[in-house]
């Protein structure tokens, strides 16, 4: 195999490694990181609680077991310090841009919050999600837990 | 700027962002597959059509959801579809991985051996011999049926758009819009892809045909088998 030069070469086996690289990625992400190491929230049994600064923050998602492509009510219990924003919620995947999708939540009584969101589904097959609950004048926690499809 | 043109904006970036990473994994072994079946050098053009044909579906989808403000009931009712989808695209890869490799005589096959005006064989050679930039566009509206999770991240901010808004026809075009920035969002990732992938020096070399075809029934058989477990 002849090449003008070597730069060309070497530019041409960048370009095919590129191409089969992304030939191949719909086989080699799947299941390329346990994510399920990560899981920190069990939703399909009860509530999971973590606590940010002085506040414990407790998340339930109904109905249960917990399945994605259907309506879920996310609710928020504050127990301790709160701010005065309403917290809210974004759901995603670890490892894995899924785009934009916030549950925002309104208070029902004090220190509790409830909206209404969905999990998609990723056709990869991968089940690992992750709700971020924030407070907006305190910070982030992460609950990672695992989803039906 | 207006909250709905933030949410424009905030989904053509996220179109962008992921367009880099998950649609290159999803769509990309399928643009690969056009590119490499294409004879001639001048990809774009058939390319482009797909990605009108994608964002089309993209933008009647977030029409829908505008309307109905409902995206769980709307993607239940569609789910057959994208199972459909999901199958057709697997298909069209093997066949056209099958049709590059020139291993499996799928032509005489299909064509000489049986009935060469028979729909399988009309079928195949169409499949297989893509060459009409125009042919893109079917492909992308039915290929943009395909399930795929910051797609439906950008419906559920459709069907948002629908519960916000009490007009149903600008609840339709700000679902629509949401969705087209979203898709113009994920195409300079597949146009990158179909580039490399279209690169006349490459399409010179029989090796990487060959190597190429491998590939391409591999992700081929890898589309079917997700798609019959969907």
């Amino acid at each position: 195999m002849k090449f003008r030069s070597r730069d060309t070469c070497l530019l041409k086996g960048l370009w095919i490694g590129m191409l089969f690289f992304f030939t191949m990625i719909p086989t080699t992400t799947v299941d390329a990181t346990d994510h399920s190491k990560m899981i920190n929230c069990n939703v399909h049994h009860g509530t999971c609680t973590q606590k940010l600064r002085d506040t414990d923050i407790t998340l339930d998602i109904s109905p249960k077991p917990v399945k994605a492509m259907t309506d879920l009510k996310f609710t928020i219990n504050l127990t301790g310090k709160q701010g005065v924003s309403e917290p809210f919620i974004d759901l995603g995947m670890p490892g894995m841009k899924m785009g934009p999708n916030r549950v925002f939540l309104k208070s029902n009584e004090k220190g509790v919050y409830s909206g209404t969101g969905t999990i998609v589904r990723c056709p990869s097959g991968k089940r690992i999600w992750k709700a971020t609950v924030t407070l907006p004048d305190m910070g982030s926690v992460e609950f990672i837990f695992d989803v039906i499809y | 700027m207006s909250s709905i043109e933030a949410l424009y904006l905030t989904f053509l970036t996220t179109g962008f962002v992921v367009g880099f990473g998950h649609c290159i994994g999803m769509c990309g072994p399928i643009v690969v597959s056009f590119s490499l079946n294409l004879k001639t050098k001048r990809a774009m053009v058939p390319n482009l059509f797909y990605h009108v044909g994608r964002i089309t579906t993209y933008a009647v989808l977030g029409g829908i959801m505008g309307a109905t403000g409902a995206f769980t009931r709307i993607t239940t009712g569609i789910g057959g579809l994208q199972k459909g989808a999901m199958i057709f695209a697997g298909l069209i890869i093997i066949i056209m991985g099958l049709g590059m490799s020139g291993w499996v005589p799928l032509g005489q096959i299909f064509g000489d051996y049986g009935r060469p005006d028979g729909i399988i064989a009309r079928s195949f050679r169409k499949l297989s011999g893509i060459q009409s930039s125009a042919a893109f566009l079917p492909l992308g509206l039915v290929l943009g049926l395909l399930p795929c999770g910051p797609v439906y991240t950008a419906l559920i901010a459709a069907a948002g758009l629908g519960m916000e808004n009490q007009n149903t026809f600008k609840a339709v075009l700000s679902g629509m819009g949401l969705m087209t920035m979203f898709g113009i969002g994920t195409i300079p990732s597949l146009l990158m892809v179909a580039r490399l992938s279209g690169m006349g020096w490459l399409k010179s070399r029989n090796i990487i045909y060959k190597i190429g075809s491998i590939l391409m029934i591999g992700v081929g058989i890898y589309f079917l088998i997700k798609g019959l477990r969907f």
